[in-house]
Order: C-alpha cells, then structure tokens, then sequence
C-alpha cells in the first residue's frame, strides 16, 4: 500500500518528522532519527529520542492520531497519516538501524548542497539513543511536495 | 511580554529548515517542514503563505501550532507554540517576504511566477529550548565512531 | 522557606539578572558607539569632497574597514532608465566596474525597486528551493520553460547579501551592497551600522554626481543647444564624445574683409560686430538644426547629422547658408554705413567624418575629422565674399531646391585631384536669393 519510492525514502535518506496532538487539539513535534516498514507494507516503526517521547507517547494514549512527514532536502515530501499501535523502547536492533539511516541521512544532505558545517552537526546532533519505537498502521498518503500536485491523496 | 530571546533570531533566517505540526478541525495532526520562519518581534513569528495547503488550512480552523527551529551557529533547537493570529497582504513583514521572493526568482529566472498571498502572523504562547534532544557540539562525532 | 524569605530571594535573583542585563546593553552600546563615532568622522570626510570617485572609495574603505565586510559594491542608478551601474567595488577580481543590473533583478535589484533595505543568509537554499518548485511547474505544464537567470555582478557562490537603498529623500541614487559567501553572515547589528554609512553616503554620492553633471552640462553646452546638452548629460541621447563614424554635411563660414576690418578698427566695435553676427548666425543654426563644432573669431564650422541624425542634412545645410546671407546682408547694410566692408564666404561639403572627443585628459573637445571637413573648409576659403560653394555630393542632393552655377573644378590645397564646385545663387522659385 505504501509506494516503493516512499519506503525508499522510509528507510533513509529522508528527514522525518511526527507529529500528534492533545485532548485540546494542541499540536506536538518530535524529531524522527530513522523507521522501518514492515512486509504488510501498511504497519510503520518510527524512531524517536526519548527526550521528546513522553509528550508523543501521551497524545497517541489519548487520540492515537499520527502524522509523519517524510521529505527529501530537495522537497521532494510525503505525509503519511494513521493510528497508533504500539510502543516499546529501542534496542540493539533499532539502534543498528539508526546508525544506517543517519549515514544516508547526512549523505543526502550533503548532496543536497547543505555545507559540512551545517550538515553534520545538524545531523549527527540528534540525541537519538535512548529512544522510543512506535509503531503506526498507514491509513492515508498525500503527496506534500510544494507545487503542482500538493495536498493529493497517493494511497 | 517579549518571549522570543534574542538568540533565537539566527534560528529564523531560513539556513536550516523549520518544522510546523498543525491540527485540524477534526483531529487529524499535519506534521511538514518550511523553509523559513521569520521573527517579527518578541512576541510574533511569521510564515509565508505561498501555495495553498494543509497547514493554512488547519490554522484557519484551528489556530494552534508547534514550531519547531534550530540555530545554525549553535545548533540549539527550539519548540515554540504559536497561535494563528492574522494574515497580512501589505506591511514590512509582508514587504520583506516578498522582496525575497522576487529577488531568487529573478536570479533564477522566475519573475511573476511566485505569488506570495499573504504573510501569516502567529502569536508565541511558549518558548521551549530543547536540551534534551540535541548532544552538545563538542560532543557530536565522538558518537558512534561514524564518520 | 517563608514565603517572605522566597519572594526576597527571587528579588534578589531579579535585581542579579537585572544587572546582567544592564551590563550586557551597556558593552553591546559602547562597541555600537565606538563604531558610531568612526563612522561619523568618515561621513565628514565624504562631505568635504566632490569627487565622485574619492567618495565612492570612502565609502567602501569604511565598509571593509571599520564593518568588517570584505566583498562590498555601490551601484549607482541610470540617470534615464530603471537600471543601475557598479561604480566602485572592493575585494571582487575582476572588480565588475560597469556591469549592469535592471530593476528587480536580484537582491540589488529588487532593493532599487523596492526602496527598503534587504537581508538573506541563506540564498542556495532560497534558490534550490524555487528552482525545485519550477522544475515541478515546468514538467507539470503550469509554467512555460523559465526565463533566463539574472545575470549579475558579484560573488558567484554568494550565501548572505545584506543591500541598502542609497536615498535622499525620497529619491534612489544607488545601492550599496555587501556579500558573503558564509550563510547567515550578516546580522541585526550590521544592518544597523550600515543604514548609517549609507545614509551619509547617499548625499555625499548624490552631490557629487550633480556636480560631474553640472561640469559635463556647461561643457556642452559651449557645442550644442541647452536642450541637446541636457538630454546627452542626462543619458537621452548616445554620449556624442564616444568616437564613432557618420556621414555629415560640413559647412565653413567666414566673414570676408574681417580681418583688414579688425586692424583698422577699435577693439570694442569689432567686439561689437562679432556679437552681432554671432548672435544672429547662432539663432540660425539652432533654427536648422546644426551643431556648431567650433568658431574661431568670424569663422565657424557647422555640421548636420551630428549628434542627433536628421532628415535631409544638405538640404537643411544649404538653407541655412543662404538664411545666413540674407541676415549678413542685412547687417552689412549698417556696417556698411560705418565704414566696414565686410562679406559672408561659405563653402558646403558631404561625406563620411570621424567624430568624438579630440584634446587630451581635462580638455576634451567634441570634433570631427576627415576630408569633408578640409573639402569644406577650402571651399569657403575659395569663395568670394557673398558666394556659397558646395561640392558634388550636396549638388546633387540639392539640385531640385536651387539654382547654382558651376564654378569649378577647383584646384584646393590638401586634395589630389581639382573638385567640381557650384556657387549657390538662389532658392529656385524665388527673385531673389
């Protein structure tokens, strides 16, 4: 359900970002520092630092409504929206997976033209370990690239 | 009141990409990234509305939002949330947007295809420096041995 | 903690920050005033000169030295046109001194458009930006495939520009422009320091430029009509003291008997003449159209088609020689009276001339050189007093207007072969002449 070239960008290099909201319709941000979609190609584990996860963690409990952006530095960019499935803290698998996704990460963004000075302290700044892992099941994708086309629902 | 400190003005020059989560009407969060929010005073910020999308769409159903930016001298981030106020069609905010428009088109030979429709002006309720999310500088490629 | 002991601390840690805060604006205000004052002290010295030069390099050399900014330019605006032009420039190889830039076109441009000062830090990502979303319009058919990109003076990997409008009131002079090619390179405090540099600088640069118009104005105005000297100062008309080619017809005067008239006579009547007849020929070189180029006591050299082109030059040419008989006649009929015997010689001439700015650095002339010239100035040399000879080419190019009779061919010192010359005896249609 999720197109390839989303999942592509899923895996890195992409930046992501989730966002949520309170019981008063107040809206949360946190970083996202890598994801992995599962083989039903409908169900998203999504990463985030554990500083911002209490926050996150207490809207999805309330609503469960998600909202990840995915985008490329070229704005090239996604948004997929769903609901909340479960939670755990990441472990040595996640963070392996991290570590893979922050090398492309900091590599798009490099090609992307951002200078090293910025790139890298940037990127490699996100306090991402310890983390959370949250899972999500993908209900709707709207193309958010800036431009013709924006706002359309892909899937 | 003068929320916004002053250091938080680099973190609004458009070098790093800005975030903004958005909520609309029935629920449903939209989280994106911008390429700039532009400090209007302690108690303001701005963002551009070019292209009609989701987050003008929520603020004008539901005014909360977080914004979120980082400074690319120090690499501090903040989270601030705002509340959708007004929107301005003349002005020095609105000015100054502009010209910024029309100058990058015209260097890359654009001219009169970008419109800017309106600068959008939010009231700061908070100001949130995030420590916890970002490692020190000093401290950045010590982590992890990657290069 | 009581209550009272709690809210005495906080006091306290107010009153501490407080002072922090005093202490900070105090150091931030005394290197703001140090700069302040060093800039006042250069602002007096662009006010004492007119140079335009000397102040563009006070200008920058403030802007390098005293702000730090190592990429700097002013452009100053067209006097007739929306456009402006790179006067000076510091820390650029090459220095892109006459470079262009249109109204809105890049930072430079839309701040001359605009007339408010203009701040990015992050112009590649402005850029990657727009050029993404036209490439997206493009494919997408929305747009036709974009213009071509700005072409403009400057750093090519500039990241930060910070532009001020040169004004004074409400007027654009120029610009004045700093770049970098770090991004977010110029802050608040930059912009501040220089609006006030910019703002002595837009008077000190406005004067002086009046003043090089002012000088170039009356220098002209010594060739052309007050009108004609106006419109090249002021950029309307192309700048005739670049050299170019054109084809004019030449005409050369002199007043025969002039010169055995100025030695038997008192210097205050033949000043008195000369005045007389200059006046009356001038009125009719303005009435035609002709540039005066020179005179020299009661000889003058006109031409036609030279600076601004005209329609029929040898036409106009011959018409005013003839004008300039009738008047001369008249006149002489009251010199005659006093004594005088004095006669107008001209001598008419077509052809190719090289014209521009002939002198040296402070004296600059506006002449033209060819054979035209000499063929013109021999014929009048040739003429009897009262006569009007023209060459071949202004024959034939008047033949229906005039009746003439051949008086040639001549043979005129400086020409190879003798030249068919005609004397010119009246308009046809007329008694008299």
């Amino acid at each position: 359900m999720i197109p390839d070239r989303v999942v592509e960008l899923l895996h890195g290099p992409a930046f992501m970002q989730v966002g949520t909201r309170d019981a008063q319709l107040r809206p949360a941000h946190a970083w996202v520092i890598g994801a992995v979609v599962h083989p039903d190609r409908k169900t998203v584990t999504f990463f985030v630092p554990e500083s911002r996860s209490a926050r996150v963690l207490s809207d999805l409990q309330d609503n469960g409504r998600v909202a990840l952006g995915v985008g490329l530095a070229s704005h090239e960019a996604y948004q997929l929206k769903g609901t909340y499935f479960s939670s755990r803290p990441t472990g040595d698998k996640d963070i392996a997976l991290q570590e893979t996704y922050r090398t492309k990460w900091l590599a798009a963004a490099l090609q992307a033209g951002y200078p090293d000075e910025i790139a890298r302290p940037l990127i490699r700044g996100f306090a991402y370990r310890p983390g959370v892992a949250v899972t999500f099941r993908v209900k709707e994708i709207f193309l958010q690239t800036p431009g013709p086309g924006a706002g359309n629902k892909m899937a | 009141m003068g929320i916004l400190p002053d250091e938080i003005k680099p973190a609004m020059q458009g070098v790093i990409p800005s975030h903004v989560v958005t909520c609309s009407r029935d629920g449903t969060p939209n989280a994106t990234s911008i390429s700039q929010v532009y400090y209007v005073d302690p108690d303001h910020v701005a963002l551009s509305h070019q292209f009609f999308n989701k987050t003008v769409r929520n603020v004008r159903e539901n005014p909360r939002a977080v914004v979120w930016v980082i400074s690319p001298e120090t690499f501090d981030a903040w989270d601030l949330e705002v509340e959708y106020d007004h929107s301005e069609t003349s002005g020095p905010v609105f000015e100054a947007m502009d010209m910024q428009i029309e100058a990058i088109a015209s260097i890359v030979g654009m001219k009169g295809i970008f419109k800017l429709r309106s600068a959008d002006i939010y009231r700061v309720i908070s100001v949130t420096k995030n420590i916890g999310e970002r490692i020190p500088l000093p401290d950045i490629d010590k982590l992890a041995g990657r290069r | 903690m009581t209550a009272e002991g709690a809210d005495s601390l906080g006091l306290r840690e107010q009153i501490a920050q407080n002072q922090q805060t005093i202490d900070r604006l105090n150091r931030d205000l005394e290197k703001k005033s140090d700069q302040v004052r060093i800039i006042q002290q250069i602002s007096s010295e662009i006010t004492s000169t007119l140079d335009l030069d000397q102040v563009l390099e006070i200008v920058l050399r403030a802007t390098e030295r005293v702000l730090g900014f190592q990429h700097s330019m002013i452009l100053l605006k067209d006097l007739a046109a929306d456009t402006l032009r790179l006067f000076a420039s510091r820390g650029y190889d090459p220095s892109g001194v006459g470079a262009e830039v249109a109204f809105g076109e890049g930072v430079i441009g839309v701040v001359a458009e605009r007339k408010r000062i203009m701040r990015v830090g992050n112009l590649r990502a402005g850029i990657a930006y727009i050029t993404s979303i036209r490439a997206r319009l493009e494919a997408a058919g929305e747009v036709a495939p974009g213009g071509a990109a700005a072409k403009l003076p400057g750093l090519p990997n500039a990241q930060s520009q910070l532009a001020l409008p040169l004004l004074v009131k409400d007027r654009l002079v120029g610009v004045l422009a700093v770049e970098s090619t770090k991004s977010n390179a110029f802050d608040e405090l930059d912009e501040i320091l220089l609006r006030i540099v910019g703002n002595q600088a837009a008077t000190a640069i406005d004067n002086a430029r009046t003043y090089q118009m002012v000088e170039k104005l009356s220098r002209l105005k010594r060739f052309f009509s007050p009108q004609l000297a106006e419109l090249i100062v002021t950029g309307g008309a192309d700048d005739p003291l670049k050299t170019h080619r054109r084809e004019v017809t030449v005409a050369f005067l002199d007043l025969r008997g002039f010169t055995a008239f100025a030695e038997t006579s008192e210097p205050e009547e033949v000043m008195g003449v000369l005045r007389e007849y200059h006046a009356e020929m001038g009125k009719l070189i303005l009435d035609h159209e002709g540039t005066l180029e020179r005179f020299t006591g009661d000889g003058m050299m006109i031409f036609f088609n030279d600076p601004v082109p005209v329609p029929n030059p040898a036409e106009r040419a011959v018409r005013m020689a003839l004008a300039m008989r009738d008047r001369v006649a008249s006149l002489l009929g009251r010199w005659r009276k006093r004594g005088y015997e004095l006669d107008l010689g001209v001598g008419i001439a077509q052809g190719y001339a090289t014209i521009g700015a002939i002198g040296f650095e402070g004296r600059w002339d506006y002449g033209a050189i060819g054979t035209v010239t000499n063929l013109a100035a021999r014929l009048c040399g040739e003429a009897k007093p009262g006569q009007i000879l023209i060459a071949l080419r202004v024959a034939g190019e008047v033949e229906d207007l005039i009746e003439a009779e051949e008086v040639g061919p001549l043979a005129l010192k400086g020409l190879a072969k003798p030249v068919p010359a005609f004397n010119v005896v009246r308009l046809r249609g007329r008694l008299n002449a």
